[in-house]
This record gives structure tokens, C-alpha cells and sequence, in this order.
């Protein structure tokens, strides 16, 4: 059982540690600066509130001037929402397509396993990455908060984690699906990164335009990294719907697998 | 119990036919040759028996199982070896981390006496390995879970010739071990070695199907002959020649009897002699007309 998903998870947990490193470095110098844009006497709040509706939607609605506004904004609005969701969505588009160009779906399938384990175990091989960087990074801000003297509730820092494993899940949901569909790994990427972006462009304009219903449909809509550190609101409706969502997605890309012919 | 029967197996990819009709029976314990030229639907007939690929049209069955029905597929594959025409090993692994993988999905009961007879440094990155390398690790891991048949997609490959001598002597023991055996190929001198039977696959339908001895027979040898004398063509329009042509050198495609070329060749001062296995695309052109461009 899950020999499929521990090995595709062990050939992942190099890359993930690599960039929990990098994702490390990066909180550590964002937060290294926070003191020096707190004190730096520019009313930060009122620049935000100049831009466009849209612009604020996507920072998060948050403000700059306290710790927590400045790393919902810094880290977790664009790090983790965008960046990261895209990192997982490009990654899931290569799971089964990147096996099928280079032949080794053949060999892999060659074995007594179904297609339906072989897609799920894959899909599991994400949480490597996933879980890894929810693991090492809330340690890094937490640890970057105190040394500043800004330390932040250790609970919101647990739950802007833990909410966002469910909104990861979705992005490389969406990955996989288009990786069953396409069978070519560099366009179910690039398509899965494309789709990953439009969605957060898509719930950012629409809730400034007066048309939230059309944000629904993205999984950025479900998980709001600023509510939950700016005033401990936690979706736990939205971390439903996500779940749900990405067992849709991991329903359906596995159907479609079952008939598919191989390259 | 068959290995493999298909009935009236078709793919098409779309507008472009695979393998059309294809219907042959494959015993137990028999080595079988999928003979035929590059693009002929080899690896397609491969593929559907596998299940990569699904059907047009007919069926076929693995070891007595549907190979349209994934459990039952399954259930076959457990005695199923696989070597497929390409590859495509994880490079970022050892080999001996891929054995490993395959061992803890499928069983291991020979893995490390196959290691011995094809040393791959399995202890190295697969991305270092040579094209021969991959495959003796691919025999390895087709052969490690002890199957009882063993699939394989132009084997040799990529091999050199004294690694090519060692893999058809291990195919003749594992033929004695009762262990079938199918494997593709457009060489006929490695499927003459081995096989007990051909099929031969052209353009998709299978033209030929008979025992290699029959095959031999009337395949014949290819013989080139330089001689002192001038040679009339009319001299060796004798029984058995074929395909005569007769400039400077004299060569022919000959299927009589090797003692009466000997006493013939005989009469002549020969200054040079070949003699060899007729290629596989003369064999279709004697037998099956002419041959497409794609050989």
C-alpha cells in the first residue's frame, strides 16, 4: 500500500526542503524590515487606501502598519495565496503527464497497480511539498516575530497554515486535472499557471466590482490569509468547500484517466 | 491455458491505423517473435495487450484475463514482465532505488541473481547510465518478480553483441524453466535464434504466422560470389536462386539445397564468398510483395 505515493513523495522532498530554505530567507528579510517601515513615518495606510479597489482586494485589504497586516500583505497574500498556489498547481500539472511523455507510465502500469491508485498516490506526493513548507515556515515567522519584538498570536499562525493546506489541495487538484487531460506535462503547467492566476485576478476584481458571485469560483475566495491573522476569523465553511472541491477534481481526473489511452 | 489470444484486435489512433484484424494464440511455455519493419504495429499490439491503449475494435486476453478489465488486467499482471522499447528510467534515482520501488510493488524472488548475470552499476544515478546499461536494468526489472510471462519491446537494442549472446542464452533458459516469452523485433537473426514461432506484422495485419524452421527454410540465404571467370547469367538460373543479378560480382537469394550451391560455386575459381542470412525486408518482398518505404 502507498508504495507509489511514498516514492513519488521522497523524490519531491529534496525540492520541498530547497524551497522551505529559500521561503525562510525571504520571511526572515521581510520581517527584518517591518520595524523600519513602522517607524518610517509614511502613512502607509493612506497610500493603500489610494489605489484601486481591485488592488486592495488583492493585498488583502490589510494594513502595512502592524505586524500582522504586514505579513498578510508581505508573506501570506502573495507568498502563500499566489505564489505558492501556483507553485503546487505547475507542479501537479507535470504528476501523471511527465510519466506518460517519458515512457515511465508504461513501466509503472506494467505492474499489477490500477490507474485510480497511481493517480491518487501522485496526487498525495504533493503534501510533501505541502506540508513541508506549513511545517518549517510558521516556525521561521513566529521566530522572526519575537527577534523583532512583534511576536504574533502562535494561534492565527497555526490556523493561516493549516487553512491553506485545503486551498494548496485545490490548486494541485486543478494541476492534476489538467495533467490527466493534456498528457503533456510543459502545457498542463503552464495552462495550470495561467488558470492558478486568472482565479486570484478573477475573486481580487470581483469583489471590488460588485460582483461576488463571480469570485466564488475561485478557490482564493475560500481561504483569506488576511482575515485570519488581522482579526482571527477562521473559514472553516471555506476549508469545507475547498476539500470538497479538490475531491471533485480528484474524482473526475481519475475517471478520465481510466478510459485514457496513453501517448 | 493461452498466454496471449487476441481476436480480431484493432487500434486505430484516430484516422491513422495501429493494428487492424490482428488475431493469434500464443501457448504456454512458447517463445514467440513479433517480427516486422519499424512503424508496423508492433508496439501497438504491445501496448493494447497491456492496456496502455484500448481497443477499436476485437480483444485479447493476458494469461486467460480480458485485458480490457482492469482488475482482471491486474490480476494477470502480478505474472506479467514487462521491457518496454523505450525506457525512460527516472534519472534522479539508483538503480538500486528503482529495484527497490519495483520490488515493493510487484515482489522480488531474483533480483539480485539477475543483477549478477547483467551487472548494471545499479549502485550509480540511472541518468549516468549508458543506453546499455538502461537496458540490462530493464531485463532485471522485467525478470526480478520470477513472471511467468515476460513482454518485451525490441530487447536487444541497445545491447552489444557479447551482452546480446548472454541475453539469448538466458532466454533459452528461461524458455527451459517454461517461462513464455514475446518479444518484437525487425532482426530475424535473433527471433531465428530463439523463437519457437513468429508472427509476422505488416502495415498492421498479420501476414505471416508460422515456426521458425518453416521461416528459414524459405527465407533462405543471401550469397554474394566474386569469380575469376566471366560468369553467363544463364548459368545460374538454377533451382532454389532468386532475385539473381549478375555484374562483376554475382548475388542471389538462394532457398535450395546448400549441397548442390557447394558442388556449383565448385566449378568456379571463387576470389570471394559471402554468404548470409537473407534480410528481413527480402523476406517480405519475396513472400508478401513489395514493402513501403517505412522499413
Amino acid at each position: 500500500m502507498l508504495e507509489i505515493a511514498r516514492y513519488e513523495a521522497s523524490r519531491k522532498l529534496r525540492g520541498a526542503l530547497v524551497l522551505a530554505v529559500l521561503v525562510a530567507a525571504m520571511v526572515l528579510l521581510e520581517i527584518a524590515i517591518y520595524p523600519s517601515i513602522q517607524h518610517s513615518g509614511v502613512d502607509l495606510d493612506k497610500y493603500m487606501a489610494s489605489m484601486p479597489p481591485a488592488m486592495q482586494a488583492a493585498f488583502g485589504n490589510a494594513s502595512l502598519t502592524t505586524i500582522q497586516g504586514f505579513l498578510s500583505i508581505e508573506i501570506y497574500q502573495f507568498l502563500w495565496l499566489l505564489l505558492l498556489g501556483l507553485y503546487v498547481a505547475y507542479q501537479a500539472g507535470a504528476l501523471i503527464a511527465e510519466d506518460v511523455e517519458r515512457d515511465r507510465m508504461d513501466v509503472l502500469l506494467s505492474m499489477p497497480v490500477s490507474r485510480s491508485s497511481v493517480l491518487v498516490e501522485k496526487f498525495l506526493s504533493l503534501l510533501t511539498t505541502i506540508v513541508v513548507l506549513n511545517v518549517v515556515t510558521p516556525v521561521v515567522v513566529y521566530v522572526g516575530t519575537v527577534a523583532v519584538g512583534e511576536p504574533i498570536p502562535v494561534s492565527d499562525l497555526v490556523m493561516v497554515h493549516l487553512l491553506s493546506i485545503p486551498y494548496l489541495l485545490t490548486c494541485g487538484a486543478l494541476g492534476l486535472l489538467l495533467s490527466v487531460a493534456f498528457q503533456r506535462a510543459d502545457l498542463a503547467q503552464r495552462t495550470g499557471l495561467g488558470l492558478v492566476f486568472a482565479l486570484f485576478l478573477v475573486d481580487s476584481v470581483s469583489a471590488s466590482a460588485n460582483m461576488d458571485w463571480l469570485g466564488t469560483i475561485s478557490p482564493t475566495h475560500y481561504y483569506d490569509p488576511s482575515a485570519i491573522l488581522t482579526s482571527s476569523t477562521y473559514d472553516w465553511t471555506g476549508a469545507a468547500v475547498l476539500l470538497l472541491a479538490t475531491a471533485a477534481l480528484v474524482l473526475v481526473s481519475r475517471a478520465w484517466f481510466q478510459g485514457a489511452d496513453l501517448r | 491455458m493461452k498466454a496471449i489470444e487476441t481476436t480480431d484486435l484493432t487500434k486505430y489512433y484516430g484516422e491513422t491505423r495501429g493494428v487492424e484484424d490482428l488475431s493469434l494464440a500464443i501457448e504456454g511455455g512458447e517463445v514467440f517473435g513479433l517480427l516486422g519493419p519499424n512503424g508496423a504495429g508492433k508496439t501497438t499490439t504491445i501496448r493494447t495487450l497491456l492496456g496502455f491503449i484500448s481497443p477499436t475494435r476485437g480483444g485479447a486476453t493476458l494469461l486467460g484475463r480480458d485485458v480490457e478489465r482492469e482488475s482482471e488486467l491486474i490480476e494477470a499482471k502480478r505474472h506479467v514482465g514487462y521491457l518496454p522499447g523505450d525506457m525512460g528510467f527516472d534519472e534522479h534515482v539508483t538503480g538500486e532505488r528503482l529495484v527497490e520501488y519495483h520490488a515493493a510493488i510487484k515482489g522480488d524472488v531474483r533480483s539480485e541473481e539477475l543483477l549478477e548475470l547483467f551487472d548494471a552499476p545499479v549502485e550509480r544515478k540511472i541518468g549516468e547510465f549508458s543506453l546499455g546499461n538502461e537496458k540490462k536494468l530493464a531485463i532485471v526489472l522485467a525478470f526480478m518478480h520470477d513472471p511467468d510471462l515476460v513482454i518485451m519491446d525490441e530487447p536487444t537494442s541497445g545491447l552489444d553483441p557479447l551482452m546480446q549472446e548472454r541475453f539469448y542464452r538466458f532466454l533459452l533458459e528461461e524458455k527451459a524453466r517454461g517461462t513464455t516469452i514475446v518479444f518484437s523485433s525487425h532482426v530475424l537473426s535473433e527471433v531465428r535464434k530463439v523463437c519457437d514461432r513468429v508472427g509476422i506484422i505488416r502495415e498492421g495485419r498479420l501476414v505471416a504466422l508460422e515456426d521458425v524452421e518453416t521461416l528459414l527454410t524459405r527465407n533462405g540465404k543471401r550469397v554474394n560470389a566474386t569469380f575469376e571467370e566471366p560468369v553467363d547469367r544463364a548459368e545460374f538460373e538454377i533451382d532454389g536462386v532468386h532475385d539473381l543479378r549478375v555484374d562483376g560480382t554475382v548475388s542471389f537469394t538462394f532457398t535450395g539445397n546448400y549441397d548442390e550451391l557447394l558442388d556449383h560455386l565448385g566449378r568456379y575459381t571463387v576470389l570471394d564468398l559471402e554468404i548470409d542470412e537473407a534480410p528481413l525486408e527480402d523476406v517480405f518482398m519475396k513472400f508478401y510483395g513489395e514493402v513501403e518505404a517505412d522499413a
